[in-house]
């Protein structure tokens, strides 16, 4: 196993470099860059634009630009962002936090939930709790992220007034408050945008679940569970369920990257200080070391969130052996 | 039966939420101002807002922090040096008309206790007039050839030329820095990160946080010179989203926003009809417009194919219905300009309306220049060509969007074809840059004097992209600039004006004004056109 870790982590490493170089070429020949919209917008002459050129060094030759990014990157030095005039790592490692967090509680209900509510669809197949259940999270499905969060924020937030209309915290919440209180506010100003987050996105976990335990429901040894006498809980918790959360595993691999980059839209319409957001913003205005920033984390958790699942099914399914 | 979520998890949440959600609410503070913001403020401190952080956001943080040395007068009238509001500066009087002279009020002192010094004037001056340093200042005060200190509290300004926006370059364009807390040659790209983190200034509020993302919070300076400021707290929140920032007012989560943006006007609606919050219009510094590029795209050396011709550029101008193309996007929160002057510019008092609408005479123009045949599509030829042309704009922008369709649709109905070409933002700048466009629905942010007009419409201007040249144009520009007193400024501005008009470079299609949104728990509130927060330090309830 150890021989196959380290060559999957090589690989990882590999593809990673590639990834890096293909998107720096990428981005430097799409047309404009980070100066040429500020000059558009300000005016500039020609000779303020050669003087900020240079200072940014958008003038030396790409090849250069790309090896002394690489040789940052080693060091654990992405750059500063030209938009916001900071390092790169610090802009990333604070907006990390926030679309984990949203990220997260958003996986966890939507797992939580969607695991359950599939399990229940497959249990009471045909009837009418999986029809409405069908029908309700299809509907979520279909409906576009930005408009749900701003018909929650519309009712929720301005009309009712019970949470929060956007941010992440309360600016005006004292200096001096504890933990408690500050841990409280930041919960506030999650729960919708988390909701909205679940709503859309939970009927893929109940449909691969629903139809996970479909499969698993009508095998052998679940006959013979039933057969010994066991009450049905036990059959369908113990033996059909946690045998049919394979297939959801692999949806799990596939969410790491949407649990640091979010829901652009989501993060848009709540003002949520993720990392969506600041990633597309730096595409709008060409913000190089950013966008290689960003791009080079989401492609970082896409590889990992792959290995992190052949690891899992490794773990958890002893038919799988290591090669 | 399906595995069941634990009770007390549900029970656990419904608790949660029953003690967060009241919370916002026990959590006011009734001496804050919360302002919600499209972006937040990165770099707040004079000579770094350059470039990329060139942007509202930074000139609205820094306005709180540091002081200019005079403020505009009430009408934005930049060329009478007496009808300026002194703050940094106590007093001001003229040696000659090449020299001013400026007394400090020793009261002032930077947020760390020091006192405000001459050399503090000289060492931002100098920043500021170094291109490598801030490549856009030293372009705007390029006839400041000296700034030089006289003991302490005394600074002398040179200039190379008599002109009368000389006090208006002295004082609007830079606020002077602490000279003991930043680096000499620090720039925009390499800035000290420890004094723009966290900017010590000598205005009405100090700097308290910034957290990335969400807020940046300011504190009333209790030894501000002037009078501590009634707003005891005071944040710049972030919300790049309109609709995100409209329900952060309507919940009452925030206090006041610079522009509700139109289109779409419902926004507008929504604040005028909250109970809590009245909208404010208030003159804007935008100018939009449709620019036409004299210069062949491919060969910028030969004139342009269509455009080049006066009576094709009168023709499109006279078949357009701007004022209901205006009216249709913004209401009654936009005029249509007369010239290339925005409603920030005091020179646009006195001009005459735009010309209205004549087909007749559209089509008499550009039979004039030769379109005299159509093809099948209804479209004019010559010489069996078809007259198509292309209009370029920036994708996030929603009013360019709405105009653009009308364009096309109102300029079919004389027989000319529009291709519009929605662009990335940064590939729009960079074809306008190159002059690569036919027509380009440009969109500029003037600054308070109509010297920057040269920029765009003499024929050496660093900006003008469109290769438009009249050197009568240019010589009237000389003039006015050059003009000492105000009011004779004034006429010559004027007749620039009525030139530029008649030349036809670009139609001025709309001038919006900025709808502000203000909590009715301030009584007292003043605005400022020229930069909307300003005077945030008389605000009270």
């Amino acid at each position: 196993m150890t021989r196959w870790l380290l060559l999957r982590c090589l690989q990882a490493a590999v593809t990673l470099l590639l990834v890096a170089i293909l998107l720096f070429c990428l981005m430097r020949l799409a047309p404009g860059d980070p100066l040429s919209r500020v000059s558009g917008e300000q005016q500039l002459t020609p000779g303020a634009l050669a003087h900020l050129r240079e200072q940014y060094g958008l003038d030396q030759p790409i090849a250069r630009q790309l090896a002394i990014w690489l040789a940052g990157v080693v060091r654990g030095d992405l750059g500063a962002s030209i938009e916001y005039g900071r390092p790169v790592t610090s802009l990333i490692a604070e907006r990390l936090r926030a679309s984990l967090l949203l990220g997260g509680t958003a996986l966890l209900i939507n797992f939580t939930l969607g695991l359950w509510l599939g399990a229940v669809q497959a249990v009471r197949r045909g009837t009418p709790v999986d029809r409405w259940l069908t029908a309700a999270s299809l509907a979520g499905y279909a409906t576009p992220s930005f408009w749900l969060g701003l018909v929650l924020a519309a009712l929720v937030a301005v009309r009712w007034r019970l949470l929060p209309a956007a941010g992440m915290q309360n600016p005006l919440l004292a200096s001096d408050a504890g933990p408690w209180v500050r841990g409280l506010d930041i919960a506030d100003h999650l729960a919708l945008p988390a909701a909205t987050l679940v709503i859309v996105s939970i009927a893929s976990t109940m449909r691969y679940q629903r139809r996970a335990m479909l499969e698993v429901l009508p095998l052998p040894y679940i006959v013979a569970a039933r057969a010994k006498g066991l009450a049905e809980s036990v059959v369908v918790r113990r033996h059909a369920w946690r045998n049919a959360l394979f297939p959801v595993l692999s949806l799990a691999g596939l969410w790491l990257p949407i649990l640091a980059t979010g829901s652009v839209f989501v993060e848009s319409v709540f003002a949520w200080p993720g990392l969506g957001s600041l990633a597309a913003g730096a595409v709008g205005t060409r913000d190089y070391p950013l966008l290689m920033g960003t791009a080079l984390l989401v492609s970082s958790l896409i590889v990992l969130g792959g290995l992190l699942t052949d690891v899992a099914y490794g773990v958890l399914d002893p038919r799988i052996r290591w090669a | 039966m399906a595995p069941r979520i634990p009770r007390f998890a549900v029970g656990l949440g419904v608790c949660l939420w029953g003690v967060a959600a009241p919370l916002a609410a026990q959590t006011g503070d009734p001496d804050a101002l919360v302002i919600v913001t499209g972006q937040q403020a990165t770099m707040p401190v004079p000579t770094f807002m350059e470039g990329p952080q060139n942007l509202t956001a930074n000139f609205d943080v820094a306005d709180q922090l540091f002081l200019r040395l005079a403020e505009l007068p009430p009408d934005l009238v930049t060329t009478d040096e007496r009808r300026f509001v002194p703050v940094l500066a106590k007093s001001w009087s003229r040696r000659d008309s090449l020299t001013l002279v400026f007394d400090l009020d020793p009261r002032a002192r930077w947020h760390d206790g020091q006192p405000v010094l001459a050399r503090d004037v000289v060492f931002t001056f100098e920043r500021a007039r170094n291109a490598e340093i801030a490549p856009k200042l030293a372009g705007l005060l390029r006839h400041v050839v000296g700034v030089t200190a006289e003991g302490d509290r005394r600074v002398v300004f040179q200039f190379d030329r008599v002109y009368a926006e000389q006090f208006y370059d002295a004082t609007y364009n830079v606020a002077p820095l602490p000279s003991h807390l930043v680096p000499r040659d620090a720039t925009v790209a390499n800035p000290p990160r420890g004094f723009v983190g966290a900017p010590v200034g000598d205005g009405p509020f100090r700097w308290v946080r910034s957290l990335p993302g969400q807020f940046v919070e300011l504190a009333a300076n209790p030894d501000f010179f002037l009078g501590k400021p009634k707003v005891d707290r005071l944040f710049f929140r972030t919300a790049a989203d309109p609709e995100a920032r409209v329900n952060l007012l309507l919940s009452g989560e925030a206090d006041a926003t610079d522009n509700i943006p139109a289109p779409p006007l419902a926004n507008i609606e929504r604040v005028s009809a909250a109970p809590g919050l009245r909208a404010v219009p208030l003159a804007s510094p935008v100018l939009g417009y449709l620019l036409f590029n004299q210069r062949d795209r491919a060969d910028r050396s030969k004139p342009h194919p269509i455009l080049s011709d006066v009576n094709v550029r009168r023709a499109i101008a006279l078949a357009l219905d701007r004022r209901r193309m205006v009216e249709s996007v913004f209401g009654r929160y936009a005029a249509v300009p007369y010239g290339p002057v925005s409603q920030l510019l005091w020179i646009r008092n006195g001009s005459p309306s735009a010309a209205g609408r004549d087909t007749v005479q559209a089509r008499r123009l550009l039979a004039k220049a030769g379109w005299l045949g159509r093809n099948d599509e209804g479209i004019l030829t010559r010489a069996g060509e078809p007259l198509v042309l292309t209009l370029g704009y920036p994708l996030t922008s929603e009013a360019r969007k709405q105009m653009a369709l009308q364009v096309q649709e109102q300029l079919r109905g004389v027989g000319i074809q529009i291709e519009v070409q929605r662009l990335d933002g940064p590939v729009w700048a960079q074809r306008r840059s190159r002059g690569d466009f036919d027509i380009d629905f440009s969109s500029a942010t003037q600054d308070p004097t109509p010297s920057g007009l040269t920029q765009s419409w003499s024929c050496t201007g660093g900006t003008n992209v469109a290769g438009y040249c009249d050197p009568g144009v240019d010589s009237l520009l000389d003039w006015a600039i050059a003009s000492p007193s105000g009011p004779a400024a004034g006429k010559v501005w004027q007749e620039v004006i009525r030139r530029i008009e008649s030349d036809q470079p670009a139609v001025f299609l709309y001038a919006p004004a900025f709808v502000y949104a203000v909590s009715r728990r301030f009584g007292k509130a003043p605005l400022r056109p020229e930069s909307s927060w300003l005077r945030v330090r008389e605000w009270s309830r």
